[in-house]
């Protein structure tokens, strides 16, 4: 009998039935969607950031202990100190490799342009570089990826054009270098003509440079299989209190938070662990990229998460002004169930299931719109499919039972109060 | 052998004197009407003795024991096993087919069964009109459903409260048909009404003015 009657209510009032489910899908497809936006907007966010560029820079020992101390960036004892490029490949090998998004080496020289007394520097890099990787994997990677905002007239340079540089604007504007113009370029004595393929605009140090692929300027400078330092990009988690402990002193961290250190993506233990990778090395975050990611993460998530709770709280007091309509609309039966000996208990029983009923509807329906409006957000924000967390059906369920509960207390409550002889007889 | 005794009887709202002092006993298979105007107390009477409401002084007793006392479950428990309530609006739940109507009751005193709602129905006469919701009965086959309602867990006390208020003269007749039925089957029945015809049809009829009996007649035809 008490499927008959909940049956009854819920499919001979659809109406009203329909509205809470429609109010309470409302709030399903927000949380469902916030929910899975805030949890995937880390990675989106991070990929979106790593197009400006790279997080940490990897150097030689020696040529990084001048620097910190003595603030040295170049000279004897700096620039004469190198990575090995065959090295290159154990960074994707690390704990974290599937957070490595690419990484391109530089071997920087110092060379004279065009014959003249001003000197500039050539900087040897990879353009798109295959990489066999030791794990069997391959990976493609380079200058293209890595430097994607630079303003290239012209072409970028490919890992092949052996006879061929880029052109940094300013070093381009000095000279009168067009694009398709020959420059000669000598180092230490020895002369090479290259052709300028492309000139590029970076906003930074690197439009006083020169770029040729990595073999190039090995050869040139007589430095085969040798580089100057790394620049890599990372998803990295966020710095907290436990990140910022083990960046200044490793040894401060017990075993257990050194554990919980090295197995989460934070910038300092991805440096740590290309520093084990790539024999005498030092990785240091870019600390400024690396505080400014963190810190939009955080406050997007944080955005995500109130737009989520204020979301939820809407529905709830949606759900609690419909319900309290609704039983009030239904006085007179409750009024009549408990005449006829209904007692509370019964009478909240049966109000609930039909509301928990209504909310398994709503909130079903809630997931999967909920899930479309996700991918509207992630094709809108961030041009990129936003992936469905299976983790989220379990909070969006707990939340809808949370939020369906507790707007249906007004209304029990309401319920209870309600005196037979007052509702059937006006007294 | 008395079922009900009304023992000094007065129930307030704050300064309103709804009953005064109501001294009344219903004997086991006695068919009693309740009259008087508008604001006399009759429905505030009719709670009381169907333990929807309680007097503010006196007792209540019923088949022996005070339940004037009683906090509300308890009533609600008393109500479920002795009581059946007829009303005027027949409040039909409007969801719930004329046989649903009657198997809550069942459901909520003991255990639904179909086959005795049934015979409760055609006991009204309503048996073929078992799966109509009440939009798709009449207002005499409504107070129809309502009284099989009332009748289902075989209560020693049926009250209803003008029963043919909304009927017209046809469903009255039929209604108060089913009304002497019972009251020969040994029912006891008090029935609040404005219809002098009703009335006239009881063993009794006590005249309520101003919260007061104002006189008790005995229909001597009965």
């Amino acid at each position: 009998m008490f499927l008959r009657m909940v049956k009854g209510a819920l499919f001979r009032q659809k109406g009203k039935m329909l509205m809470i489910a429609f109010t309470i899908a409302l709030g399903a497809s927000l949380a469902t969607a916030m929910l899975n936006v805030m949890l995937d907007v880390g990675d989106k966010v991070n990929q979106e950031l790593k197009t400006y560029g790279a997080n940490i820079t990897v150097m030689p020992k020696g040529a990084s202990l001048l620097d910190d101390l003595y603030g040295i960036e170049e000279g004897s004892g700096v620039s004469d100190q190198y990575l090995r490029e065959s090295e290159l490949g154990n960074i994707k090998t690390i704990f974290w490799a599937f957070n490595i998004v690419d990484f391109t080496p530089y071997l920087n020289t110092k060379a004279r342009l065009n014959s003249r007394n001003d000197e500039v520097e050539l900087v040897g890099t990879w353009f798109s570089h295959y990489l066999n990787l030791p794990t069997g994997e391959s990976l493609n990677t380079g200058m293209i990826n890595m430097k994607s905002w630079w303003d290239v007239s012209g072409e970028w340079l490919t890992d092949q054009d052996e006879n061929f540089v880029m052109v940094g604007s300013l070093v381009a504007g000095r000279n009168n270098i067009q694009v398709g113009d020959s420059i000669t370029i000598d180092i230490g004595g020895q002369t090479k003509e290259l052709t300028v393929k492309g000139i590029f605009d970076a906003g930074g140090d690197e439009d006083e440079q020169i770029y040729a692929p990595l073999r190039v300027a090995q050869e040139f400078t007589a430095r085969p299989g040798l580089i100057s330092r790394i620049e890599v990009s990372a998803l990295t988690t966020p710095d907290n209190e436990l990140s910022r402990r083990a960046a200044q002193n490793i040894k401060s961290l017990s075993i257990k938070e050194y554990e919980i250190w090295y197995c989460t993506a934070y910038v300092s233990s991805i440096c740590y662990q290309i520093e084990e990778a790539v024999t005498d090395s030092v990785a240091k975050a870019v600390r400024q990229v690396a505080e400014s990611e963190g810190a939009i993460l955080e406050k997007t998530q944080l955005l995500m998460l109130l737009i989520t709770i204020l979301s939820l709280v809407g529905s709830a007091l949606g759900i609690s002004n419909l319900v309290t309509a609704s039983v009030m609309e239904r006085s007179r039966e409750i009024g009549l169930l408990k005449a006829i000996g209904a007692h509370d208990g019964a009478i909240s029983g049966l109000v609930l299931v039909e509301i928990l009923v209504t909310a398994v509807v709503g909130g079903i329906s809630g997931y999967f719109a909920g899930l479309g409006f996700a991918q509207i957000i992630g094709r809108s924000v961030f041009g990129a499919v936003i992936d469905i967390k299976p983790m989220v059906i379990p909070i969006v369920a707990v939340l809808v039972s949370l939020v369906t509960l507790a707007g249906s207390v007004p209304s029990i409550r309401l319920l209870l109060k309600l005196r037979p002889a007052e509702v059937l007889h006006g007294r | 052998m008395d079922l009900l005794e009304l023992r000094d009887i007065s129930k307030f709202y704050g300064n309103v004197k709804a009953l005064q002092n109501i001294d009344l006993t219903v004997k086991q298979g006695e068919w009693l009407a309740i009259m008087g105007p508008s604001g006399s107390g009759k429905t505030t009477m009719m709670n009381i003795i169907g333990c929807m409401d309680k007097p503010s002084n006196g007792s209540v007793v019923l088949e022996g024991t005070d339940i004037s006392k009683e906090n509300a479950k308890n009533l609600t428990n008393i109500r479920r096993d002795k009581i059946g309530l007829i009303f005027q609006q027949f409040h039909l739940i409007t969801y719930l087919t004329a046989l649903e109507n009657v198997m809550a009751a069942q459901y909520y005193h003991s255990m639904p069964d179909e086959k005795e709602a049934l015979e409760a129905l055609e006991r009204v006469g309503l048996r073929d009109r078992a799966r109509h919701l009440p939009s798709q009965l009449s207002g005499g086959e409504q107070q129809r459903v309502c009284i099989a309602r009332a009748l289902i867990n075989y209560p020693m006390l049926i009250l209803a409260d003008e029963p043919t208020g909304n009927l017209d003269e046809m469903n009255e007749g039929i209604v108060l048909d089913i009304f002497k039925q019972l009251h020969r089957d040994g029912s006891t029945i008090v029935v609040v009404t404005h219809d002098p015809e009703v009335a006239e049809g009881t063993q009794r009829t006590v005249v309520l003015e101003h919260g007061r009996i104002s006189r008790i007649t005995q229909n001597e035809n009965k």
